[in-house]
């Protein structure tokens, strides 16, 4: 059991939606009902006169209050001197509506079912505009403009990486040239945990304090106050357990500064919960990534060069969330090959959709299946075996640490001893024994592989700090500013004090984002970032804290600090018959130390393996083992990484077997707005995972770590499509792109069987 | 949801007058579609009638060659009755297929057959038996009841009762649920009874309806391969973002054929 597990499991979370402020009121969004939309009136008057009603917001309040500059973090150099064009984005839409869903009033009320009643008394009169959903329709001459002369063309912003005339003139020399157009899914998230928000405004310092599902203050705080200009100091929080995250709960929503003028202006706190139905046209989306790719290979099937060319697309506004899109694509673009040449081609692409964010990998997944679908599809060109290629074209070892083409350096992977390990492990051997099986069954198996890396740590914050305080009782609190949203914090790093201290478990406490301890620098929990970050710190605050705990007991036991011995939460000294327990040293106060450190990316590598079983008759694939290999770096808690494995490997799993956002080409409107029609992965989809750990012990933090939060999605999108389209390979399938539902596989064996029998 | 009574009906003969008296009202048995679409506000009852625990529509006897299921019944109850088990297995079967263990604990047999929804699993088992829908005014059988996409023979204010099944010599149930709701994207019934093969199709069109080609073909040979040829035209059935007509004709036969292995 975790630490937090026996809270979590008997309902003793407490969520945002739990919170509650004295004399709170209830605001209720008016969204959008069309894609894209001029806004020639909002009436809020029957609203405003609504029993329970006390205040309706629109667009102009937002604009009066100044809210409209969204934060982002797009800041990549342009081609040709070109800088991001990032639209205003007012926290309530004032003139146009741009995405189904998006907000532009607030009705605010004394219960939550006056506020629904009210919202739908709002009378807005629209002038419809016609919408684009398609990014690559976006692009294209006389598409409909979202923006209009603020980002031409619907072009964000267009930026590249890379060596174009070094690519240009391998493809020249290249025996083979392998091409895919490949789509990475617009996806929804969908955290257990509907979004909320509650906020209080404080008239006498001007602060405004916040309970809302957060992935950690830090960041929040900072795009908040860029958003609203409110300084980061009057931006408090109060926080507890979070439902799920997956980068979605990092970005500041527009709904968050909205409910501030709402309690500001109201004197009230307001608070604010989602429904799913609301979450999925609201909270940000993750993907929807469309790349055309090709890799040239020469005559010994050793790489040459690779090429994309990425369409990003971003949804209506740029998000603050969506830098990943393109710095995790191009740390990681040679994955775990030798690839000389590489050259990448990125347009960030507005469309009348729900924002883009980062979701769990962010870029990370997408930039590895490209890579691995365009390896897999090389070696079934060349007929070469797909685990040979990679061999052939790894990073070998002596080559660490490896300067990419991209200009970002890997730590040391033992790819070749990962990939015989994962052969193994998978019995790659006898697959075409089980082939001829299933085949006998009439079914049509496949085999699909997947070796990976990715960077994992750093971050934006200047470094991270973490204070621990000692009590009376040796009680140690942990303070940081990372926080879980279902990540294990209280067990991963207690775990990582206590081993240090050499104390129970027990003794200590993980107190995340707490507002007595605001002030303390570090990153939000995303990117697999915390255990490298915050836990090194952890570690060495915990060193810190016995050798301050010396220098007191030294006093005491009337010795010098260094004769005096610490082991097992006791310091002894061969001079003295005493002994002081770790509590007795804060006897008269708690004793507290504040330790920083600045880590850069550790790269977590792993080789997945995947056999898959397809029914032709229905299209229904089954996955029917999947096994994996994972360098995640020293471990500190088996359960929780391989509980992060399992969830990032079914995640992948969703997104590659049926979720899928789907938008109404010609108005806009989402066509899977619920779980009847969004197909949200269950757990008897994949049965068993047979997880093994290869850890090579990282050097970039003290404890070994490398973050590993999404190293399971990252090596499982890739994994099962190349599993399913080597099932579908014997009869001839073209790439098929996710999510790979029964109805488009057997589309696909279909018209491919009366294809071939004419 | 909108503001609404809510009003448990102590008997079916109250449950009946106020829904005769209050044209906006609605039955609420299970409520697993009519919970979510008032959450949704796509639905302003003016009162909510639960019937849901009355005891005089609940219960599962067999008698004389039939079973018969009182309409508040829950899925899990069919789907773990003795008697069911006993006399048509493939029911049984098909109540445990429904939705998840919440649902199955929650929906009943009367508001699944009463809403008809065109991928709901009941309607293939009503119509492949040619069970009998019994109202609180008059008994329907299956072949008049079901009229299409959530339409049915029932009058306003009507209340299902009871159904009553004949119990056949063999039947079985094949189903392939759609990945997103659990629904049937394509469910095949069919039933070897007094009368000859019936063969029942949910999921697939835009109602439940009796595949009658397959009917005939199977009563001059009851073999898979007799279903090869029989006659089904796609372009009656259902399109959306999640299935061609094309897909979802070829999921009637192989679900057909896969039901008719099972007999």
């Amino acid at each position: 059991m975790r630490v937090e597990d026996a809270r979590l499991v008997t309902g003793g979370g407490k969520f945002a939606a739990d919170w509650n402020e004295p004399g709170q009121l209830y605001g209720q969004f008016v969204r959008s009902d069309r894609a894209h939309a001029e806004i020639v009136s909002v009436d809020t008057g029957a609203a405003r006169r609504h029993a329970g009603v006390k205040a309706v917001f629109t667009g102009a309040d937002a604009v009066r209050a100044g809210y409209v500059k969204a934060p982002h973090g797009l800041n990549f150099p342009g081609v040709n001197g070109m800088q991001t064009r990032a639209p205003d984005r007012p926290v309530l839409a004032n003139g146009k509506v741009r995405f189904v869903g998006e907000a532009l009033a607030l009705v605010v009320a004394d219960s939550p079912a006056a506020a629904a009643d009210a919202a739908e008394l709002v009378a807005i009169v629209y002038r419809d505009l016609p919408a684009v959903v398609s990014p690559e329709g976006a692009l294209g001459k006389g598409a409909p403009q979202l923006h209009e002369g603020v980002v031409p063309g619907n072009l964000a912003l267009e930026t590249e990486a890379g060596d174009a005339a070094a690519v240009e003139a391998a493809f020249a020399r290249a025996a083979h040239i392998t091409r895919l157009k490949l789509e990475v899914s617009r996806v929804a998230p969908n955290p257990m945990e509907p979004r909320a928000c509650l906020v209080r405004h404080d008239p006498a310092d001007g602060s405004y304090l916040f309970h809302v599902c957060s992935q950690g203050i830090t960041t929040l705080r900072k795009q908040i106050s860029t958003y609203t200009a409110v300084p980061e100091d009057k931006i408090r929080f109060e926080l507890g357990d979070v439902g799920g995250g997956f980068g979605q709960r990092t970005p500041a929503y527009p709904e968050y500064c909205a409910l501030m003028i709402a309690a500001k202006e109201t004197g009230r706190p307001v608070k604010w919960v989602s429904t799913r139905s609301e979450g999925f046209v609201s909270d940000t989306h993750g993907r929807a990534n469309i790349i055309d790719g090709a890799l040239a290979l020469d005559r010994e099937g050793r790489f040459l060069a690779m090429r994309l060319d990425w369409v990003n697309d971003m949804g209506a506004y740029v998000s603050p969330g969506s830098p990943g899109h393109i710095r995790n694509t191009t740390t990681c673009m040679t994955g775990v090959y030798r690839i000389p040449a590489l050259y990448a081609h990125y347009r960030v692409v507005l469309t009348n959709t729900t924002p883009v964010s980062s979701y769990r990998g962010a870029g990370r997944p997408d930039i590895a299946y490209v890579v691995e679908r365009l390896v897999s599809q090389a070696a079934a060109e060349l007929d070469i075996d797909a685990a040979e290629l990679r061999r052939r074209n790894f990073i070998p070892p002596e080559a660490f640490p490896y300067k990419t083409p991209t200009g970002s350096t890997y730590e040391y992977a033992d790819l070749p001893g990962l990939l015989d390990e994962a052969l193994r492990h998978a019995d790659w051997k006898g697959f075409e024994k089980r082939r001829a099986l299933s085949k006998k069954r009439g079914r049509l198996r496949g085999l699909g592989i997947s070796t990976v890396i990715e960077n994992t740590g750093a971050g934006q914050a200047p470094k991270d700090e973490v204070e621990l305080e000692l009590d009376a009782h040796g009680t140690v609190a942990v303070y940081t500013v990372s926080k879980a949203q279902g990540h294990s914090h209280e067990t991963t790093l207690a775990m990582i004090v206590s081993d240090a201290l050499e104390v129970p478990l027990e003794s200590i406490e993980v107190r995340q984002c707490a507002p007595e301890r605001a002030h303390l620098i570090g990153g939000h929990t995303g990117g697999s970032r915390t255990t490298v970050g915050a836990g090194s710190v952890c570690h060495l605050a915990a060193l810190k804290l016995v050798e301050q705990g010396r220098a007191l007991a030294a006093l005491e036991l009337g010795v010098e600090p260094s004769q005096v011995e610490y082991a097992k939460g006791v310091f002894r000294s061969s001079e003295s018959r005493r002994s002081i327990r770790l509590g007795e040293l804060a006897r008269k106060g708690s004793v507290s130390v504040v330790a920083e450190g600045k880590f850069g990316s550790t790269f977590p590598n792993g080789c997945h393996i995947v056999e898959v079983d397809i029914d032709p008759e229905t299209g229904a694939t089954e996955i029917a083992s999947y096994s994996t290999v994972d360098d995640c770096g020293k471990v500190i808690n088996h359960t929780v990484v391989e509980g992060q494995l399992h969830g990032g490997i079914v995640q992948g799993a969703g997104q590659i077997f049926g979720e899928h956002i789907v938008y109404d080409p010609d108005t806009g409107q989402t066509l899977t707005g619920s779980f009847m029609d969004y197909c949200m992965p269950r757990a008897g989809m994949l049965r068993e995972i047979r997880a093994e750990e290869r850890p090579t012990p990282s050097k970039v933090s003290p404890l070994g770590v490398k973050g590993m939060g999404e190293s399971g999605c990252t090596a499982s999108l890739p994994a099962l499509a190349n599993a399913v389209m080597d099932a579908l390979r014997p009869i001839a399938v073209p790439h098929l792109d996710m999510p790979l539902t029964p109805a488009k596989l057997w589309n696909a064996v279909h018209a491919a069987r009366k294809g071939g029998s004419h | 949801m909108y503001a609404t009574h809510y009003v448990k009906a102590k008997s079916l003969a109250e449950a009946a007058k106020l829904v005769a008296s209050n044209p906006e009202a609605k039955v609420l048995a299970g409520g697993m579609t009519l919970v979510p679409t008032l959450k949704q506000r796509l639905a302003k009852p003016s009162h909510l009638v639960d019937i849901g625990a009355l005891a005089e529509l609940r219960g599962i006897t067999a008698k004389g060659g039939s079973v018969t299921i009182g309409a508040a019944t829950k899925h899990h109850e069919v789907a773990t009755s003795a008697v069911v088990k006993k006399a048509i297995p493939a029911l049984a079967y098909l109540a445990g297929l429904i939705g998840d263990p919440q649902v199955r604990n929650l929906g009943t047999i009367g508001g699944s057959v009463a809403n008809n929804d065109p991928a709901a699993d009941y309607p293939a088992a009503v119509l492949g038996l040619g069970a009998t829908v019994v109202t609180n005014k008059r008994r329907i059988a299956a072949d008049d009841y079901f009229q299409g996409l959530f339409t049915t023979a029932l009058e306003e204010g009507e209340i299902i009762t009871q159904l009553v099944f004949p119990v056949p010599k063999r039947a079985a149930y094949a189903k392939f649920p759609h990945p997103a709701s659990g629904y049937a994207m394509t469910g095949v019934f069919v039933a070897q009874t007094a009368d000859g093969i019936r063969v029942a199709v949910t999921g697939a069109g835009p109602g439940v309806f009796r595949w009658k080609a397959a009917e005939s073909a199977l009563g001059k040979s009851p073999k898979a391969a007799a279903l090869e040829g029989a006659k089904l035209d796609a372009s009656e059935m259902n399109e959306d973002i999640h299935a061609t007509r094309e897909y979802r004709a070829n999921l009637v036969r192989v679900m057909a054929k896969r039901a008719l292995a099972k007999l």
